[in-house]
C-alpha cells in the first residue's frame, strides 16, 4: 500500500505553509512509538533469527547460527505444512467471505427489514473469536453435535469435522467465513450507498436485468471497496490464530496449525526464539510478495484505489 | 408482459429465501448456545442432540459465577480496551492532522512508512515486544497489555483521510486570527471529526476486547491480568469434570451477550462512521 492520492475534487488545495516544528510535534507520539515498538522489534527479530536463543540469557550470549534456521525450516515438513495451512486458510477465507458478503449485501440493500438482517449477520463480528471457536467446536462434535445430527436427518454419514485431518482445516474455514461475512457486508453496504441511483435507472431504461446491473454497474463501481476488503482481509487472515487454536487442539498432527500458532508454540512453549523468528520472517516474505501481486493485479484491472 | 412480472416476483421470492436462509445459519449457533447453556450435563452429551432443554437449568448461571472470576476478566478487558481506545484516538487524530494539514520535511516518506507498518503481521513482534516488556518490568501490570497497541497505522490512515476533507480555508482563517496549530487541532479539527472518532473508537474497542494472542502470552505469568478471551480459552480447564463441563456454555453466554447488546445500540454510529469516512469511495 504505497502512498495515497491526495483527494481531488471540489476542495482546492492551496500551498500549505511549511511548518516543520508543528508537524513533528503532532507526530512525536506516533514516531516515538514506532521507533520502540516497530523499528527496534523488526531489527531485533532479524538478529534473533540468526541465533540460538531461549530468552533466559542475554541475547549477546546467544550462539550465532547464521541462516541455518531458515534452511532448516524450508526443508522441515512441519513448517511447510504450517505454511500450506496458512495459505489455504487465507485464500479460501478471504475469497469466500467477500463473494458471499457481496451477494448478501446487494440482496439486503433496500430489502424489507434490512437493518434487522444486517444486525443478524453482524453479530459474530463483535463476538470474541475464542467464543465462536468454542461454540462451533460443540456444533462440530462427531457423535452428539448438531451438524452431524442434521446430516443424519437427511440420511447422510457423520463427518468428523475437527478430527479428520483432511476436513478439519475446511471446518475452521467455514466458521471463519461465517464469522467474517457481517463485517465485509457492512463496508460493501457503505460502498453501495455511494453508487448513484441514476446509473441503475438508466440501465433499466436500456432493458438491463438485475444480473446485468450487478455485473456491469455494481461490481465495477465497488472495485475500490473490494480491493480494500481483499487487502485488509489478507493481512488479517495471514495472522490467524484464535480460531485454529481454539478449534484445532484435538485435530491430529498439526493439520490445522497456522504460522501464528507455530510461532507462539515454538517461541513460548519450546523457547526456540531463533527458529520462531525465522519462521515469522519466512511467512512475511510470502505475504509481502502476495500483497504486491494483488495490487499489481488490481492495477492491471484499472483500479487505482491505493496509488 | 405477464411473464416478465412473474419472473420479477420469482426473483424477489428467491432473494428473500436466500436472506432468511442465511440469517437462519447466522442465528443457529447463538440459539443453540443459549439453549445448551440451560441444559443438564446428561442432556448435553446425549447421543440424540437436543435442541431445547427438558427443564431450563437457570441455576447454571449462578454456578458459573461461583466458579470463575468472571468479574475480574470483565474488569481487565474493560481497562485494557478502554485505555487502548483513548490512546489510539489521541495519537491517530494528532498524526492524521499532521499528515493531512501540516507541511513539513519528510511528510510523504513518513506517511508511506505508516501505511507499510500495517503490512507487518503481529507474529513478527511477539518475541521482541515480549522481551521489551520483560526489560521494562511491565509483565506484571496492565502497561504490557496497553502500551504496545497505543498507535495504530490504520487509525492514522482513517483520521488523515477524514481530516483531508476539511477545507484549508477554515484553518487559514483561524491562523490569520493568530491561532496556533494546537488550538486549531483542539477547537476546529477535533469537533469536526467526531463521527470518524466514534467509528475508530468502536473499531479499536471491539478489536481489543476480542484480542487473544498477546494477552494469552503476557498473562501466562500474571493470572490476575487475564482478559475475557483468555478466560474463555481456559474454561475447559476450570470446568474439566463431567459434572461441570456443561457450564462452559453457560459461561460463554456471559461473554457473548453483552457485546452483542452493546452493538445493537452502537450499530448506527458504526455504519454512519463508515459512510462518512469515505469508505465507499476509497
Amino acid at each position: 500500500m504505497a502512498g495515497l492520492s491526495e483527494t481531488k475534487g471540489p476542495v482546492r488545495r492551496k500551498k500549505l505553509k511549511t511548518n516543520t516544528g508543528a508537524g513533528y510535534a503532532f507526530l512525536a507520539p506516533a514516531l516515538l512509538f514506532y521507533s520502540i515498538f516497530f523499528v527496534y522489534p523488526v531489527v531485533f527479530s532479524l538478529i534473533v533469527s540468526t541465533k540460538r536463543w531461549n530468552m533466559l540469557v542475554p541475547l549477546s550470549r546467544a550462539r550465532s547460527v547464521g541462516f541455518s534456521h531458515y534452511s532448516y525450516l524450508l526443508s522441515d515438513q512441519v513448517f511447510l505444512g504450517v505454511l500450506r495451512n496458512t495459505l489455504i486458510y487465507a485464500l479460501a477465507t478471504v475469497s469466500l467471505t467477500i463473494v458471499i458478503a457481496l451477494i448478501l449485501a446487494v440482496l439486503i440493500n433496500n430489502a424489507k427489514l434490512s437493518v434487522l438482517w444486517r444486525f443478524i449477520y453482524f453479530a459474530p463480528v463483535v463476538t470474541p473469536q475464542v467464543a465462536i471457536g468454542t461454540i462451533w467446536g460443540y456444533l462440530y462434535r462427531p457423535n452428539n453435535g448438531l451438524f452431524n445430527s442434521i446430516l443424519r436427518l437427511f440420511g447422510m454419514k457423520p463427518v468428523y469435522w475437527l478430527t479428520d485431518p483432511n476436513v478439519a482445516l475446511f471446518s475452521i474455514i467455514i466458521t471463519a467465513v461465517w464469522a467474517g461475512i457481517g463485517g465485509s457486508m457492512l463496508i460493501i453496504t457503505a460502498g453501495l450507498k455511494n453508487i448513484p441511483q441514476d446509473y441503475y435507472d438508466a440501465a433499466k431504461i436500456d432493458g438491463a436485468g438485475p444480473f446485468r446491473q450487478f455485473f456491469y454497474i455494481t461490481v465495477p463501481l465497488l472495485s475500490p471497496t473490494l480491493l480494500f476488503l481483499t487487502a485488509t482481509g489478507f493481512i488479517g487472515a495471514w495472522q490467524v490464530f484464535d480460531l485454529p487454536f481454539t478449534m484445532g487442539r484435538n485435530a491430529p498432527a498439526r493439520s490445522v496449525m497456522t504460522v501464528s500458532w507455530y510461532v507462539y508454540e515454538t517461541a513460548f512453549q519450546s523457547l526456540r526464539m531463533g527458529r520462531a523468528s525465522a519462521g515469522a520472517f519466512l511467512l512475511f516474505c510470502v505475504i509481502f510478495g502476495f500483497t504486491l501481486l494483488i495490487l499489481w493485479l488490481f492495477r492491471r484491472g484499472g483500479i487505482k484505489g491505493y496509488e | 408482459m405477464n411473464r416478465k412480472k412473474a419472473i420479477r416476483i420469482l426473483l424477489e421470492i428467491i432473494r428473500y429465501v436466500i436472506i432468511v436462509f442465511g440469517a437462519f445459519w447466522m442465528i443457529l449457533p447463538f440459539f443453540w448456545l443459549f439453549s445448551a447453556s440451560l441444559m443438564t450435563p446428561e442432556e448435553l452429551i446425549s447421543d440424540v442432540p437436543k435442541w431445547l432443554p427438558e427443564k431450563p437449568q437457570w441455576n447454571n448461571y449462578v454456578q458459573v459465577l461461583k466458579r470463575i472470576p468472571l468479574l475480574m476478566y470483565y474488569k481487565n478487558s474493560f481497562i485494557v480496551a478502554g485505555s487502548v481506545t483513548l490512546l489510539v484516538l489521541a495519537t491517530s487524530s494528532m498524526a492524521g492532522f499532521a499528515f493531512a494539514k501540516l507541511r513539513f520535511f519528510g511528510r510523504k516518506v513518513l506517511f508511506s512508512f505508516v501505511l507499510s507498518t500495517m503490512m507487518f503481521p503481529v507474529f513478527i513482534f511477539l518475541i521482541p515486544v515480549y522481551y521489551l516488556m520483560k526489560l521494562f518490568g511491565w509483565l506484571d501490570n496492565y502497561l504490557s497489555l496497553i502500551v504496545p497497541f497505543a498507535v495504530s497505522g490504520y487509525g492514522i490512515f482513517l483520521m488523515r483521510q477524514f481530516i483531508l476533507t476539511i477545507p484549508d480555508e477554515l484553518l487559514d482563517c483561524a491562523r490569520l486570527d493568530g491561532a496556533k496549530e494546537l488550538k486549531i487541532y483542539t477547537t476546529i479539527i477535533l469537533p469536526l471529526i467526531k463521527p470518524a472518532l466514534a467509528t475508530l473508537a468502536i473499531l479499536t474497542f471491539i478489536g481489543q476486547w476480542n484480542s487473544f494472542l498477546w494477552p494469552l502470552i503476557v498473562t501466562s505469568t500474571a493470572q490476575r491480568l487475564m482478559t475475557l478471551p483468555v478466560g474463555i480459552s481456559r474454561l475447559s480447564l476450570a470446568f474439566s469434570t463431567v459434572e461441570t463441563q456443561h457450564l462452559i456454555l453457560t459461561a460463554l453466554v456471559y461473554q457473548v451477550i453483552p457485546m452483542v447488546v452493546v452493538f445493537l445500540y452502537l450499530q448506527r454510529y458504526y455504519i454512519r462512521g463508515f459512510v462518512l469516512s469515505g469508505f465507499g469511495n476509497l
